[in-house]
């Protein structure tokens, strides 16, 4: 066991941080277990509803479905910020603490960007989230989205607070990069997220019954 | 473990040696223990069979089976019960067991010598599975094939128009809303009840919907039961054999007075039916 | 288990910057302070609000959205400004801007030098924290049973309406979701808290703050649980179906807000125990030696992790529902029924198993204590475990079976519902040969398995019925059912949460519990169990719904004898209350390891110090070696040397 001689120790346990990281790290991949749980949730409210278009309202008004772009635009902003983030993580480790500073703030101000597109995006919507599922569906993705986001906008300004006033190191730099891991998670749902908008639009399902009455009967 | 081939005279009492299976089982079956346990199995089997009749007489507590679906069933719940008692009496004999032969005399302080150290027994274990598989995939396939049969029958039958002409079902359109049931005939004129009357011996085929909550339709000397939901048709259908005046109820919870949301279904003859469709203003059925 | 101790070499450990004193912030937080901050908040939201908002905006569809909304607003201030006031936010800021804790700070988190006025803080400490969960499940377990007095008395008066049936339905939402709470947290949070990290010989679980955070949430998520009772009520069951429960309004929001934030607690508490239970364990303490308890707790926080957010996003989305307007449950606008039954089954029946797995655990771990004998098959029981996690994601649909959403989905739905019985069957095995030819010591603990394995019998059996979907077309839904899952829930949850409690309360209270009162109530809990939910499975059988407050004279007699024996498990459970509390407040110490016990926890002293050991222990072998050879081993012996000299002439 090198590890647990070699390099600082975790002030409050007195064991090495390479430990104390190793079970942060373990932490935050059951987070992100739990977390995507969650965002499953979200996605199989959308696809189920999707395929059964109940009394033929998934629909919005008119067919006013809402633009792919800002999806994309959204997504691209994460990923973005992410490859900001592991960039300067992988100067970080490599000695370069300048680096992992000025990736923080590059992936801090992309973030705070695309969280502000995002607001933007829910509000200009063509429809409200009272007009029918997919409205509701839909909102309910971006709004996941979007508290995200402004977990993301609090994770990258800390690190760059905690880089600034040094405890990250080289010797010490696990929470760059449980941050970075989390990062490259939510661009991952986000994206699926946007996939699932992109392709399910009408519903498959034309024979829906209406409510309260037995069409099935011809 | 090949390769290590153990030292031939050192130990003259191998931990792996085992005797031969049938010397094995007859050594077992000579301690007392095992005897009584085996005993007490047996009872208890008995008694579990037992109260599968018991619990099949419960259901029947207002009638027999008044469906061909209840009467299948209610076998299920036999055969299960018969099924199961062996696992049941293995395990409550060797409780009981415990708990009077292997009771350490003097609760209050621990034994002054532990218990025979079992780590684990392969034999025992094999055995255990086995069994619970067998007996699950037995459940599984009897299962499967009453559900198989119930729906050919009867469970989520084809409606009434595709039925071939030689079959005379009736068609049922059943619509819940908060604390009524409602029902309409398409078949006989669209004539509307708030009780249903059916002719014995006629295969039933019901739609169902609701106008407001989740409600549940529930014969219940019919076997029959299908949530009622808000914006979605439901299908179940049942043959009545039996003459006579059942209950229909909700089972799902659904607000204010879902106690009092309950009905009745009257089997009557087809002569009578016939004669409470015109009384109703619909025509006589083809 | 037999343990050796090692003194590892502390190297002088470079501490960050103190800021101000040990503690910080929080050294002026405590339960008061989170009152004032939750109340505080919640006032100016609601005032805020209300002037936005106006109360009783009407909507065309029965719901009143403003108030709705203004209701859940108020609710989620107040947990918010709770947490807050008791300093849960102090943590994230703090490491947000670098001022990481320093020894003396985290010393000080987990109550060093307070006194008993640590039970009333932000604690750390896990064994604080398990404390604080045992006397909150003591509370929520007395409010669900009175709950379920109130029901068991409407059912017993059959001659007519004794409690109006608004009332009469919020009182069963209530008693149902309290009752699931308190029992999902009734072994994994006092028990999995305190004695789990013991039990694997660390200093403490592996994320301290989030084991306060837990709790905390916990506590803050009640309240608003429990006002809905004076706010309309929880009218549908604790299922909450819907569209039922948009009409319930008001009410629904504080069930809501409970299980959005109880999953956060859940979730944050499961993180926790995994990760403490896989990292933390001491040396030596390889997967062939942990306790099998240790290894119930993960199996059950695995299944908590995974599907309480799939319960949290259902409730999140009907209270969009409520106060949005939005539909993904509202028929008429596109919503489905089916997609909130599928999301809730998908939480609501591994619920079932977290609340079975850690109490059949404990069951097997403290067998050995009072057998004098080594767990039997200690890899079958493992197995057991996993089958159960791995088959409980593929069994909801059997809730769901007359639901028609889709017919077909009943056979392979039935499949894997009878094929869960298999690894449950081991579990089955390896208590039985646990028990098998052990000299029992006959104390209260052990009292309780043997009930615990009773009721699992008998909730098994009729398991088996309501598995098969034609049976489910007589059983679903009736008072069957009913019988069926408190069988389960209450005879093997709740019986062996007793049994664990009993088990480990010399450890965790410092004194004995009162054997024979703690016995009496016991027994009498019991046999009331038995009376009531035996009638019960009688009044399904016969066709009686369930959640009804009045019914066909037909089913007089069951529920007459089932509310007796309501009332008879009510005088139990107050006898072992009292128990519990004359126990525990009085002078009877407890020996460090009054059951002579191998486990790791028994063999620091009592009070347990706050770091668990004076030295880390270091473990060479697995806690099962209690036990004398076989004597039968020997007749064994003799039978295969006969065989072997009988084999020689040929």
């Amino acid at each position: 066991m090198s590890t647990t001689t070699t390099g600082p120790l975790y002030p409050t346990t007195g064991e090495p941080v390479a430990v104390n990281a190793r079970r942060n790290r373990l932490g935050v991949w059951l987070c992100i277990v739990s977390d995507c749980a969650g965002s499953i949730a979200l996605l199989i409210a959308y696809s189920y509803l999707w395929s059964l278009n109940v009394n033929n309202a998934w629909a919005p008004p008119k067919n006013t479905w809402a633009a792919d772009l800002p999806f994309w635009l959204i997504v691209l902003g994460t990923v973005l910020a992410t490859i900001a983030m592991w960039w300067g993580y992988k100067g970080l480790v490599k000695g370069h603490k300048d680096r992992m500073i000025v990736g923080a703030t590059l992936a801090t101000l992309i973030i705070l960007v695309t969280f502000i597109g995002q607001i933007v995006q829910m509000s200009t919507f063509p429809f409200d989230i009272q007009d029918g599922a997919y409205a509701s569906s839909v909102v309910w993705l971006c709004f996941g989205a979007a508290i995200h986001l402004f977990m993301l906008l609090f994770f990258t300004m800390a690190i760059l607070f905690r880089t600034k006033a040094g405890r990250i190191t080289p010797e010490n730099p696990y929470h760059a990069r449980l941050v970075s891991m989390w990062m490259t998670y939510v661009c991952i749902i986000i994206a699926i997220g946007a996939l699932f908008t992109l392709v399910m639009k009408d519903s498959p399902n034309n024979a829906a019954p209406t409510f309260g009455v037995f069409t099935s009967q011809q | 473990m090949s390769i290590i081939t153990p030292p031939e005279t050192d130990q003259p009492e191998e931990p792996t040696a085992r005797p031969m299976p049938t010397h094995r089982m007859k050594e077992y079956l000579s301690r007392s223990y095992v005897r009584r346990i085996l005993i007490m199995a047996v009872i208890i089997m008995a008694i579990t069979v037992a109260l599968g009749w018991v619990v099949v007489g419960f259901m029947n507590m207002t009638g027999a089976p008044a469906s061909d679906i209840m009467g299948d069933l209610e076998q299920t719940v036999l055969i299960f019960t018969i099924a199961s008692a062996p696992l049941i009496a293995i395990t409550l004999s060797t409780i009981f067991y415990s708990l009077i032969g292997w009771k350490h005399s003097s609760g209050d302080e621990p034994p002054m010598q532990d218990s025979p150290a079992i780590r684990t027994n392969a034999f025992a274990v094999i055995v255990w599975i086995t069994a619970t598989s067998l007996l699950a995939g037995f459940l599984v396939v009897w299962g499967l094939i009453e559900l198989a049969t119930i729906t050919s029958n009867a469970y989520g039958s084809v409606s009434a128009n595709q039925q071939p002409n030689d079959v005379k079902q009736i068609d049922i359109n059943v619509t819940g809303q908060q604390w009524v049931w409602s029902f309409e005939y398409p078949d006989q004129q669209g004539i509307t009840s708030d009780y249903l009357v059916v002719p014995v011996n006629t295969p039933l085929y019901f739609n169902l919907t609701s106008e407001d909550v989740i409600h549940d339709f529930w014969i219940v000397e019919l076997g029959v039961k299908i949530d009622v939901n808000p914006g979605a048709i439901t299908n179940t259908g049942v043959t009545p054999t039996k003459l006579g005046t059942f209950n229909i109820r909700c089972a799902e919870l659904c607000g204010l007075h879902h106690a009092y949301m309950e009905t009745k279904i009257q089997v009557v003859t087809q002569a009578e039916f016939d004669a409470w469709v015109r009384d109703k203003g619909g025509m006589k059925t083809a | 288990m037999s343990v050796t101790t090692a003194v590892f070499e502390q190297p002088a450990v470079l501490q960050p910057k103190q800021h101000g004193k040990p503690g910080g912030f929080l050294r002026h937080t405590n339960i008061f302070t989170g009152l004032a901050g939750g109340i505080v908040f919640a006032a100016v939201v609601y005032m805020i609000g209300s002037k936005l908002v106006p109360w009783g905006n009407q909507n065309e569809d029965f719901s009143q959205i403003g108030a709705n909304a203004l209701i859940a607003a108020t609710m989620f201030a107040w947990v918010i400004g709770f947490m807050a006031g008791i300093g849960a936010f102090a943590g994230p800021i703090r490491w947000a801007l670098g001022h990481d804790l320093t020894h003396d700070d985290a010393e000080y988190m987990a109550g060093k030098g307070q006194g008993k006025f640590r039970y009333w803080k932000y604690t750390t400490d896990h064994k604080v924290v398990g404390t604080q969960y045992f006397v909150m499940v003591l509370v929520l377990l007395g409010v669900g049973g009175f709950l379920a007095m109130l029901i068991r008395t409407e059912l017993g008066w059959t001659w007519g309406e004794l409690f109006d049936p608004n009332f009469y339905n919020s009182i069963i939402g209530t008693h149902g979701i309290v009752m699931v709470v308190s029992l999902i947290i009734v072994v994994t949070g006092p028990l999995g808290n305190f004695i789990m990290p013991i039990m694997v010989g660390a200093r403490d679980m592996a994320f301290p703050r989030l084991n306060a955070l837990s709790f905390w949430l916990l506590f803050a998520a009640v309240p608003p649980l429990l006002a809905t009772l004076f706010m309309g009520g929880i009218r549908d069951g604790w299922s909450v179906y819907q569209p039922l429960a948009t009409q319930a309004g008001m009410g629904m929001i504080g069930y809501q807000v409970l299980i959005i934030v109880f999953a956060y607690s859940t979730g944050v508490a499961s993180v926790n125990l995994i990760t403490t239970a896989v990292t933390m364990r001491a040396r030596g303490m390889n997967w062939s030696r942990v306790p099998i308890f240790v290894i119930g707790i993960i199996a059950s926080s695995v299944m908590g992790l995974i599907w309480f957010p799939m319960y949290q996003y259902s409730q999140a989305l009907a209270m969009s529902d409520l106060i949005l307007n939005s539909s993904f449950f509202n028929p008429v606008a596109g919503g489905s029924v089916w997609l909130y039954e599928n999301l809730f089954w998908l939480l609501a029946h591994p619920e079932v198993y977290v609340i079975v797995v850690p109490a059949t655990a404990g069951i097997l771990e403290l067998m050995t204590v009072f057998l004098r004998k080594p767990l039997f098959s200690y890899k079958l029981a493992i197995a057991g475990f996993a089958g159960v996690v791995g088959i409980s994601a593929i069994v909801w649909v059997h809730h769901m079976y007359m639901t028609g959403f889709a017919p077909q989905v009943g056979y392979p739905f039935m499949l894997s519902t009878e094929l869960i019985s298999i690894p449950f069957g081991f579990l089955v095995l390896v208590a039985l040969g646990t028990m098998w030819r052990g000299k029992v010591w006959t104390r209260l603990p052990m009292m309780c398995v043997y009930a615990v394995i009773w009721d699992k019998v008998i909730g098994g059996i009729t398991g088996v019925y309501l598995s098969d979907v034609p049976v489910d077309q007589y059983m679903h839904g009736s008072m069957f059912v009913v019988a069926h899952f408190h069988f389960m829930l209450m005879g093997a949850g709740l019986f062996g949460a007793m049994a664990c409690i009993s088990y480990w309360f010399p450890k965790m209270c410092g004194r004995m519990l009162n054997e024979r009162i703690g016995s009496i109530g016991f027994w009498v809990a019991f046999f009331g169990f038995q009376l009531t939910f035996f009638s019960m499975f009688v009044a399904g059988l016969q066709g009686m719904p369930r959640r009804v407050l009045q019914f066909d004279n037909a089913f007089n007699v069951s529920n007459w004898i089932s509310t007796i024996g309501a009332y008879i498990i009510g005088i139990g459970m107050l006898i072992f209350l009292y128990a519990i509390i004359t126990s525990w407040r009085g002078k009877t110490w407890a020996p460090a390891n009054p059951w002579g016990a191998k486990t790791l926890e028994w063999q620091t002293s009592t009070p347990v110090p706050l770091e668990n050991f004076p030295v880390l222990p270091v473990v060479t072998s697995d806690p099962y070696g209690y036990g004398v050879p076989d004597p039968y081993d020997a007749i064994e012996r003799e039978l295969a040397k006969d065989d072997n000299e009988a084999k020689v002439p040929q």
